[in-house]
C-alpha cells in the first residue's frame, strides 16, 4: 500500500469510517494470518490471533502517529502477539520436538508431488518448530513476499545487523536440524 | 582459507546477498565439507521461499468485524449501566440530602406528618386496586417482556 494512502485509510478509520477499517482487514488479512501461521502452528489458534491483531489495530489507531509506516506498525503488533502467545504457551508446558504429531500448517502446493519432497517440507516444518519464537517469526516475515530487512527492523526496533544475524543463525540451526 | 572463516559466509552467498571472491570460490569447490553447507543452505533457502503462504479462511474480514462489532456494543452497554448507577446513587443522595436537612431545620416532624398522610393515602390505595391486582402483574410482565425483546433487538441491530 502506498504511504499516500496509507494516511489516507487511516484518517478514514479514525472518523469511524467502518468501510475504512474493513478495507484494512482485506489489505493486510493474508499478511498478518501468514505471519501468525507460520509462527504459531496451530491454524486455529491462529485464527484467533490474527483476529485479536486486528482489534488491537483498531483500538490503537487513534494512538498512532503516522512516524513508521502502517505495515510496520502491524508487524510490531504481530509480533508483540507471538511473543506474547508463546509466553502462554510455555508457561502452560507446551513442548514441541522433530517426533512432534501434530500436523503442520501448511497448503498443498503444485510443487508437493513426490513423496521425498513432501518429507523434506514436513521435517522443514518441524524443524521451524524448533526455533525461538523470534527466529521463527523473522523466518516467516522475510520470507514473505515484499518484507524486507530494513522493515523488520524498524518493526522490531532491532539493528539492522542484528536482523540479519538472527536471520542467519536460524537458518544455520535449520541446516543443523535437516541434516540426515 | 580456513573452513571457520568460508563457513561463516555459507549463509549470505546461499541467501545471494554476497558473491563469493576467487579465493572463497576455489575454497568451495575444493573443499567437501565447505561445498556440503553452501549446497544445504541453499536448498534451506530455497525451501523457504517456496513455502506456501497459509492463507486466513474466506470469512475472516467477516469475523473480524463481527468482534469489532460486539466489542463495541459491550462498551456501550457498560456505559449505560455506569450512567444509569450514577443517575440512581445521585437520586439517592439528593434524597438523603433533603431528609438530613429537613432533619436539622425541624422541618422533620412536618415532614414526618406528610409520610403518613402518604402511607394511609398509599394503603387506601392499595386497598382499592387489590382486587384488580392479578391484571396489573401480567401488565407488568408484559412491559418487562417487550422491554427485553426491545434490548435483545438492540443487541442484534448493534451486531
Amino acid at each position: 500500500m502506498e504511504p499516500v494512502n496509507e494516511r489516507e485509510l487511516v484518517e478514514r478509520c479514525r472518523r469511524g469510517d467502518e468501510g475504512a477499517f474493513q478495507e484494512l482487514v482485506d489489505g493486510y488479512k493474508d499478511l498478518v494470518f501468514a505471519l501468525i501461521a507460520r509462527t504459531i502452528q496451530d491454524r486455529s489458534r491462529a485464527e484467533d490471533l490474527a483476529q485479536d491483531v486486528f482489534l488491537r489495530i483498531h483500538r490503537g489507531l487513534p494512538y498512532f502517529r503516522g512516524e513508521a509506516r502502517l505495515s510496520t506498525w502491524i508487524y510490531r503488533i504481530v509480533a508483540n502477539v507471538c511473543v506474547q502467545e508463546r509466553g502462554q504457551q510455555a508457561n502452560a508446558g507446551a513442548t514441541l520436538s522433530l517426533d512432534d504429531t501434530r500436523a503442520p500448517v501448511r497448503t498443498p502446493a503444485a510443487a508437493d508431488r513426490q513423496f521425498s519432497d513432501l518429507e523434506l517440507r514436513d521435517r522443514l516444518e518441524k524443524a521451524i518448530a524448533q526455533l525461538p519464537a523470534q527466529q521463527r517469526l523473522l523466518v516467516a516475515a522475510h520470507y514473505l513476499q515484499g518484507v524486507r530487512y530494513e522493515d523488520l527492523a524498524e518493526a522490531l526496533r532491532m539493528p539492522l545487523g542484528t536482523v540479519k544475524t538472527h536471520l542467519f543463525r536460524a537458518k544455520q540451526q535449520l541446516r543443523r536440524l535437516l541434516e540426515p | 582459507m580456513f573452513c571457520d572463516e568460508v563457513l561463516e559466509t555459507i549463509e549470505l552467498i546461499a541467501a545471494g546477498e554476497l558473491t563469493a571472491s576467487a579465493p572463497l570460490a576455489e575454497h568451495l569447490a575444493s573443499c567437501h565439507g565447505c561445498g556440503a553447507a553452501l549446497a544445504a543452505a541453499r536448498r534451506v533457502d530455497a525451501l523457504l521461499r517456496s513455502r506456501v503462504a497459509p492463507a486466513p479462511p474466506a470469512n475472516f474480514s467477516a469475523r473480524v468485524m463481527n468482534r469489532l462489532r460486539l466489542a463495541r456494543w459491550r462498551g456501550e452497554q457498560v456505559l449505560d449501566w455506569g450512567f444509569n448507577i450514577a443517575l440512581v446513587t445521585a437520586g439517592v443522595v439528593v434524597v438523603l440530602g433533603l431528609w438530613m436537612a429537613m432533619r436539622q431545620s425541624g422541618l422533620v416532624i412536618v415532614s414526618s406528618d406528610a409520610v403518613q398522610m402518604f402511607e394511609s393515602g398509599m394503603t387506601l390505595l392499595a386497598r382499592r386496586i387489590s382486587p384488580s391486582l392479578p391484571l396489573y402483574s401480567a401488565a407488568t410482565v408484559v412491559l418487562g417482556t417487550a422491554l427485553a425483546i426491545w434490548w435483545w433487538a438492540e443487541r442484534d441491530a448493534a451486531l
